[in-house]
């Protein structure tokens, strides 16, 4: 699941190498925090939110896979 | 038309969908809704009417009964089964996407031959085989493909197709899921390639079933528009069905489609024509 949102931060940043993902598993939840350099902050939060929504859905079939409720967050 | 189609009555439109979806064992996002009769409410019953839906489904993971199709399940080797006959793609191994440029076989005389995009399936191809391994979806296959001609522009694109089993969570409800994974894919080669990534990317022939029922839905819907001699609105859709049901009707000299409202409530109206 962090790998996940890893890659695809990375591949859509000016600055992979300042992207962080935090991820803290419950029993049936997962959070993931994402922290991403102040000026790629647009790239993977998208016009209106459409991208980190997209992202959303896809950390949801992933967390599908394992039964978890999977909620991302991008810190800044 | 879709020969999956049921019609369900009830006291009113939700009631009959409710009554239609039960029949079908679905949910309402896997189905589309068309309104036959809306029914009437009547005075203390008397003079009331049952409204009537028709519900075709488009759950992906469903055996599907067009014989064309129904080899699906199994790929052979061999050529695949394809709605047209025009169909020969020049189809690039997923595992080897740098093979010589595979020489485009000649096939309807209208259509514009798009060399591959070599650069392009390559990247893509391991983008989308990368976020399905992330996303716990590694068993499915990946090939890269040439659409077919598209009705508009006989414009052909590159085809991601991803095959596998128990794939619908990937698809989703309207195909909302996989046109986010879309979305996502193309982003990121778009940002490899330092330059616009168009492709698509289908699972298990998803969009090509959707595009028959959404065309199918269209006629019918302008066959009542010209019927009731008014026009017909349709329920909301995403860009891309809009686009399906337009361009199923352009030809038409009965009928001519635009769409009205915003954002996620956009629909697709059919007008008969010489009418306002």
């Amino acid at each position: 699941m962090k790998e996940l949102v890893e890659y695809i931060a990375k591949s859509l940043v000016d600055n992979p190498e300042s992207v962080r993902v935090n991820e803290v598993e419950g029993s049936s939840m997962v959070v993931l925090e994402l922290t991403v350099d102040d000026s790629d902050m647009g790239r993977v939060i998208g016009k209106g939110g459409r991208v980190v929504n997209a992202m959303r859905t896809l950390v949801d079939v992933a967390g599908g896979r394992r039964g978890k409720r999977v909620t991302l967050e991008i810190i800044d | 038309m879709s020969d999956r189609a049921i019609e369900a009555q009830g006291t009113d439109v939700e009631a009959a969908i409710e009554a239609g979806l039960q029949k079908l064992g679905l949910e309402r996002h896997d189905v589309i809704v068309e309104v036959v009769d809306e029914g009437r409410k009547g005075i203390l019953g008397l003079g009331s009417k049952e409204a009537m839906v028709r519900l075709t489904p488009l759950t992906a993971g469903e055996p599907r009964r067009d014989p064309a199709r129904a080899t699906k399940a199994a790929p052979p080797p061999g050529p695949r089964p394809s709605t047209t006959s025009a169909t020969v793609t020049d189809e690039v191994d997923a595992g080897a996407p740098a093979d010589a440029p595979a020489t485009p076989t000649p096939v309807a005389p209208v259509v514009v031959e798009d060399e591959v995009d070599e650069e392009l399936v390559s990247a893509v191809t391991e983008i989308v085989s990368n976020l399905l391994e992330k996303m716990g979806l590694g068993e499915a296959t990946v090939r890269a493909d040439l659409s077919e001609p598209d009705d508009n522009s006989g414009r052909r694109m590159t085809v991601l197709r991803v095959e596998g089993e128990n794939l619908s969570a990937l698809i989703g409800p309207h195909g909302e899921t996989l046109n986010d994974f879309q979305y996502i894919a193309r982003l990121m080669a778009g940002h490899a390639l330092r330059r616009r990534a168009d492709f698509i990317v289908d699972v298990d022939g998803y969009r090509s079933q959707r595009k028959e029922s959404l065309s199918s839905l269209a006629r019918r819907m302008a066959a009542k528009a010209v019927e009731r001699g008014s026009a017909v609105t349709l329920e909301p859709m995403s860009s891309y069905d809009r686009r399906i049901i337009h361009m199923a009707l352009r030809d038409r000299d009965d009928v001519y489609t635009s769409s009205v409202g915003e954002g996620s409530n956009r629909r697709v109206r059919v007008y008969l024509k010489g009418e306002e």
